[in-house]
């Protein structure tokens, strides 16, 4: 691989790997809360993944840049302020209630699941490798999470009026996923990751069907999507807490 | 106050191929596939399954040694017959497992057909469950919902020597 493109292919493996971490992050803020045992379970299973996910993203872009793959990944994680974060908004959003969390988990798993099937096929044979691995558990995570969604939406009126309040709050968000990664242009060209806006577009016509299979509604305004290089004030208060244990000292080997 | 407890599932799991079918714990849920996710998400947390089964616990008719000493045997019903799966349990401690499958017209009359088709078989308990009630795990589902654990291996309590570096940390002072 040329060597531009193995700068472009590390930041772009980093901003999906923020995107799991944080999500993952969120979803563990849920163990000891969840509304039934058994849920607590699955979503502690599920912030495990995706943080294993961000793990095996953050490894290869350090073997890119040429860095120690047991050290990088930590110095990513925890030695960036929110600055330096390339994840999108949604995954950074508090928890909400049980629907917003479900439903986020529904809009994520969705199009990473589209994304994992193309980078599947990827002309770079390591990346090609990791997607496949991690595409199965995601197709279980979205079965978990359809499930919840569809449950919800048409539950009862209290379930159908919080996911469909759900819907209507992270719906505008849920454009971001049509942005560019980092270095996608290129690495595009080149046949090593798909674009984000023809998976978005993909994404768009099924989650559509879906959702209103659930019973709720669609809200078709345009949206303006932030770059990723934008957050909320959410997303500081989450790095505080998540990188509070490792820089208490920063010479420390775990 | 409505009781909004889900109903019960029994869950059973067949650790390999050539395993026996086991009963390994319970589950609620609303419904047959949330009680399979929950099922595979609180039982299969290591990639030791090919299959997973939930039942609704009242779709099972149990019989211990006990009951089958005082009560009158049940005769052949005439009737419409189903298919139940048989399963034993063979000791206090042991898990109940599939033996076999038998053909009656009630769940009593199925105990009665297990007895005669399996003599050699001697559990403490006998279970039989309509195969209709069955939800199985679909073998296309099997490598997300299973095999993916093989590669987990950020669950492995190794990989997080926690303890050991807060306690290091304390001891330098830098905890307050």
């Amino acid at each position: 691989m040329q060597r531009a493109h193995q700068y472009a292919l590390s930041g772009y493996l980093i901003a999906m790997a923020d995107d799991e971490l944080i999500l993952g992050h969120r979803d563990s803020e849920w163990t000891g809360h969840a509304p039934i045992l058994e849920e607590d379970i699955a979503f502690a299973n599920l912030a495990l993944d995706e943080i294993g996910h961000a793990k095996l993203w953050y490894e290869l872009a350090a073997d890119l840049l040429g860095e120690d793959q047991t050290i990088y990944p930590d110095r990513l994680v925890y030695f960036r302020d929110a600055t330096q974060f390339r994840n999108l908004q949604m995954v950074e959003l508090p928890k909400g209630d049980w629907a917003l969390s479900t439903l986020r988990q529904y809009l994520f798993d969705s199009l990473e699941a589209l994304r994992l099937e193309v980078l599947k096929h990827s002309r770079y044979t390591p990346l090609a490798e990791i997607a496949a691995r991690i595409r199965t558990e995601e197709l279980y995570h979205l079965r978990h999470s359809r499930a919840w969604v569809l449950r919800l939406g048409l539950g009862t009126e209290e379930s159908h009026s919080r996911m469909q309040a759900a819907l209507d709050a992270l719906w505008p968000y849920a454009q971001q996923l049509a942005e560019r990664l980092p270095g996608e242009r290129d690495l595009h060209a080149a046949g090593i990751v798909p674009s984000s806006a023809a998976l978005f577009d993909r994404w768009h016509i099924d989650a559509v069907e879906f959702l209103t299979k659930a019973g709720l509604q669609v809200n078709f305004q345009q949206f303006l999507a932030p770059s990723r290089r934008e957050h909320t004030e959410h997303l500081p208060a989450l790095l505080a807490d998540l990188q509070s244990v490792a820089r208490l000292d920063p010479e420390a080997t775990w | 106050m409505t009781d909004t407890q889900w109903p019960r599932y029994m869950v059973f799991q067949q650790e390999g191929p050539d395993q026996p079918v086991v009963h390994n714990g319970t589950v609620h849920a609303p419904d047959a596939e949330l009680a399979m996710l929950n099922a595979r998400d609180v039982f299969v947390r290591r990639p030791e399954a090919v299959a997973l089964w939930v039942v609704p616990a009242d779709a099972i008719f149990t019989q211990t040694q006990e009951e089958l000493a005082k009560n009158e045997l049940a005769g052949e019903a005439s009737g419409y017959r189903v298919e139940y799966y048989v399963f034993g349990k063979f000791a206090q401690q042991a898990q109940c497992r599939q033996i076999g499958q038998v053909a009656a017209s009630s769940p009593q009359t199925a105990v009665q057909a297990a007895i005669a088709a399996f003599p050699d078989q001697q559990p403490l308990w006998w279970w039989v469950l309509p195969i209709s009630a069955v939800r199985k795990s679909e073998s296309t589902q099997a490598e997300s919902m299973f095999l993916a654990a093989r590669y987990k291996t950020f669950k492995d309590q190794a990989e997080y020597p926690v303890v050991s570096m807060m306690r290091q940390l304390r001891d330098k002072g830098k905890l307050g």
